[in-house]
């Protein structure tokens, strides 16, 4: 071969790679890593990050142990605010269901319920949320990560993270490493990486509640009929206290109208579960269906999904969202909130997926090598509510899952309504009168009420 | 020199997921995920089987199908597959199992020098076990149906077929097709390694152009099948009651006199 031909060869060959290299982002120049960032988990908080990175240009894995990706993934449904809009705009357009114009929340004892209904055309300037089925919501959103320049591989389970030094400098599966200058977990309530790497605690029960979930299917409009709302594209969404079950099981509900189904559930206390051998959980959703004020909603419904997930409590389950080569984001750092009125996850699981891909991006800029500290991802969320509620609603599972809120305040509330709502031929007498009346029957719980009472002023 | 080993494999709706519209009697796919056509994995286990024990073996995938068929030779390739080529084309569209099977057929021949095709023994989809066969026919070579193994002993290709009062051990001469059955090994599940590569390696697609055949023999032109008719069979309604632990006698009675329980 003559010389010159080499050096052609030579240099088609390095043409090749330089290509190849860029195309799969020639972004690590500094770094002998495979991929900038891998991202584990394409749920809320995985896919938004990916998104966010690939639209920078990053090189980024997105990684899920489901196929579609995300079809394992189960939320009760509503996605609050508008926070994905910084990384998909269009997300209203994309596969949602119906817009929440009616926003409940009850107390049912045996007999009765009492609620708070309030629907408003006001949420139109004050944003609402919209109800989703994760499945085809998670999926749509990968493909948006997909379609920005990420690498989506999905049907594969991470084993572990890969550590070097007490750096995470990419995943191991099957006993090899993928490398990478950062890893942003994302990966769920479960945490099963985190907790094996060695970076996350097994969370107490405190920290964890079992949420079970159906999905029923009915028709469009016997579903805007049945619960008063103004169109197809409308939706009530309302979070319940379950006070009527058995051996003091703590327990909450939801339900939440989809295009052409209901997303019914229950989220219960695991410990209640644990010192209750004969409550089975499964008991508790369907105690929750025939209830008589509820089981008339999904008459005539089919159920066609049944899913089971962890739900995080009480803020924060890590120690540290952050550390050499890798972030927490969404569920599996505990970025879910929950006051008794309202339960939020996939918002905060957003935001903090994306914070994490622009702390990578920050770090990026000045030259990274894998395994470098993301304190700046804890700076930067400060600034956000996510980090905002973490704090200032720190303890509020104490008042939500409190005796007071579960048993005794829908007690006091029956027997307040069925006093002032009912006529037997007496006199009637003042409210307050009525409800000191039904308090003072209950000497047993009155201090820990009292105590309860004070709390939720202080931090609900 | 090295054995060449081509698997066809089709991409199928999940059977667990598909569901008959009670109206018009079509197979509503749309809420099914797709998937490899589950013998078609036995298939490709069979060759990668192979490729673990003999030297110089190299593997092709092949499907014809719509672009998103992609996924499925992914999915193979992840598994050790070592190339993946996608025949596509609107003029496939609407294709029975002759022209399926000439189509295949002329995508191999296109290919070149080729030793073993393996195929999975049918499709859920349509459980005609037709392409197989058919493509062997095609190209004039060997065939062993409903294999259960196959192995390479003096130059030969041994293969157990699976009848109904035993286990009959074929032997050919190579290039010859050999279709497996459903659930006669377990196939390898892909590593996040090898999903990497085959990703960045991807596939080669092929269009009607490329494995030169004439428009009128492909697709539903090309087809000699017409479907006349298609019923469902009506699912029995059943009458769903609860009864509480303590109704017992209530719970009898009510059998009895449904006649389901005879006293």
């Amino acid at each position: 071969m003559e010389i010159s031909e080499i050096i052609h060869e030579q240099s088609y060959t390095r043409q090749i790679i330089e290509n190849k290299n860029s195309y799969y982002g020639f972004y690590n120049a500094g770094s002998m890593s495979e991929f900038d960032v891998i991202v584990v988990g394409a749920g809320p908080a995985g896919a938004s990050a990916a998104i966010k990175l690939a639209s920078a240009k990053a090189n980024v894995l997105l990684v899920d142990r489901a196929d579609p990706p995300g079809s394992k993934n189960v939320s009760g449904g509503v996605l609050w605010g508008d926070s994905l809009s910084q990384v998909a705009p269009d997300w209203e357009k994309g596969p949602v269901e119906r817009y929440v114009e009616a926003k409940g929340v009850s107390f049912l004892t045996k007999d009765s319920r009492i609620s708070i209904d309030f629907r408003s055309k006001k949420f139109g300037e004050y944003k609402s949320g919209y109800t989703v089925l994760r499945t085809k919501f998670d999926a749509w959103l990968a493909k948006k990560a997909k379609d920005s320049g990420a690498m989506v591989v999905s049907g594969v389970t991470v084993d572990r993270l890969s550590m070097k030094d007490g750096k995470v400098i990419g995943v191991e599966q099957g006993g090899e490493t993928i490398t990478s200058d950062a890893v942003i977990l994302a990966e769920g309530a479960n945490s099963r990486i985190a907790i094996d790497s060695g970076i996350k605690k097994k969370p107490s029960d405190r920290n964890i509640a079992l949420g079970i979930k159906e999905v029923i299917k009915l028709p469009e409009k016997t579903i805007t009929d049945r619960f008063g709302l103004s169109s197809a594209k409308m939706g009530f969404a309302s979070e319940y206290v379950l006070g009527f079950l058995e051996g003091g099981v703590r327990a909450g509900g939801f339900l939440y109208t989809n295009k052409e189904s209901l997303s019914i559930g229950a989220v219960i206390s695991m410990g209640d579960l644990r010192k209750n051998n004969q409550t089975y959980s499964f008991n508790i959703i369907e105690q929750f269906k025939e209830h008589p004020f509820i089981a008339p909603l999904l008459e005539g419904g089919r159920v066609e999904e049944y899913s089971a997930h962890l739900v995080p409590e009480g803020g924060l389950t890590v120690d540290s969202i952050y550390g050499k080569g890798y972030m927490i984001a969404g569920d599996a750092a505990g970025f879910t909130f929950s006051n008794g009125l309202v339960l939020q996850g996939m918002n905060y699981a957003v935001v903090s997926g994306i914070v994490a891909a622009d702390s990578f991006l920050q770090r990026k800029e000045k030259g990274i090598e894998a395994g470098a500290n993301f304190s700046n991802y804890m700076d930067n969320l400060s600034g956000t509510f996510v980090m905002k509620d973490m704090k200032n609603f720190k303890g509020v599972d104490a008042v939500t899952w409190s005796k007071s809120i579960h048993q005794t305040i829908p007690a006091i509330a029956e027997e307040a309504m069925l006093n002032i709502f009912s006529e037997n031929g007496e006199p009637k007498k003042h409210m307050l009168k009525i409800l000191l009346k039904s308090m003072a029957g209950r000497k047993e719980s009155k201090k820990e009420l009292a105590v309860d009472l004070y709390r939720m002023m202080r931090r609900l | 020199m090295t054995l060449e080993i081509v698997v066809m494999i089709k991409q199928v709706p999940d059977s667990q997921e598909v569901v008959i519209d009670p109206v018009t009697f079509t197979l509503n796919r749309s809420a099914a995920r797709n998937v490899i056509n589950p013998a078609d994995e036995n298939a490709i286990e069979a060759a990668l089987r192979i490729k673990d024990k003999e030297k110089d073996v190299h593997i092709t995938v092949i499907t014809m199908g719509p672009p998103f068929a992609e996924t499925a030779l992914i999915d193979a390739m992840a598994r050790g597959v070592d190339d993946a080529i996608l025949v596509s084309d609107r003029a496939f569209a609407g294709a029975d199992t002759y022209p399926t099977g000439l189509t295949l057929a002329a995508t191999i021949t296109r290919m070149g020098k080729f030793d073993i095709i393996f195929a999975g023994e049918e499709s859920t989809d349509s459980s005609t076990g037709h392409v197989g066969p058919g493509v062997a026919e095609f190209l004039g070579i060997e065939q062993a149906s409903y294999t259960s193994s196959t192995w390479i002993e003096d130059e030969f290709v041994y293969a157990d077929r699976e009848l109904e009062d035993g286990i009959e051990t074929v032997r050919m001469k190579s290039p010859c097709l050999i279709t497996v059955l459903t659930n006669s090994n377990v196939p390898r599940n892909p590593t996040l390694r090898m999903k990497i590569d085959s990703i960045k390696k991807g596939i080669k697609t092929w269009s009607l152009a490329d494995i030169g055949l004439k428009p009128e023999w492909v697709g539903l032109k090309g087809s000699p099948t017409i479907v006349k008719s298609m019923r469902t069979i009506n699912e029995k309604k059943r009458e769903g009651k609860k009864f509480k632990a303590g109704e017992m006698d209530k719970f009898v009675d009510e059998l009895v006199s449904k006649g389901i329980l005879k006293l």
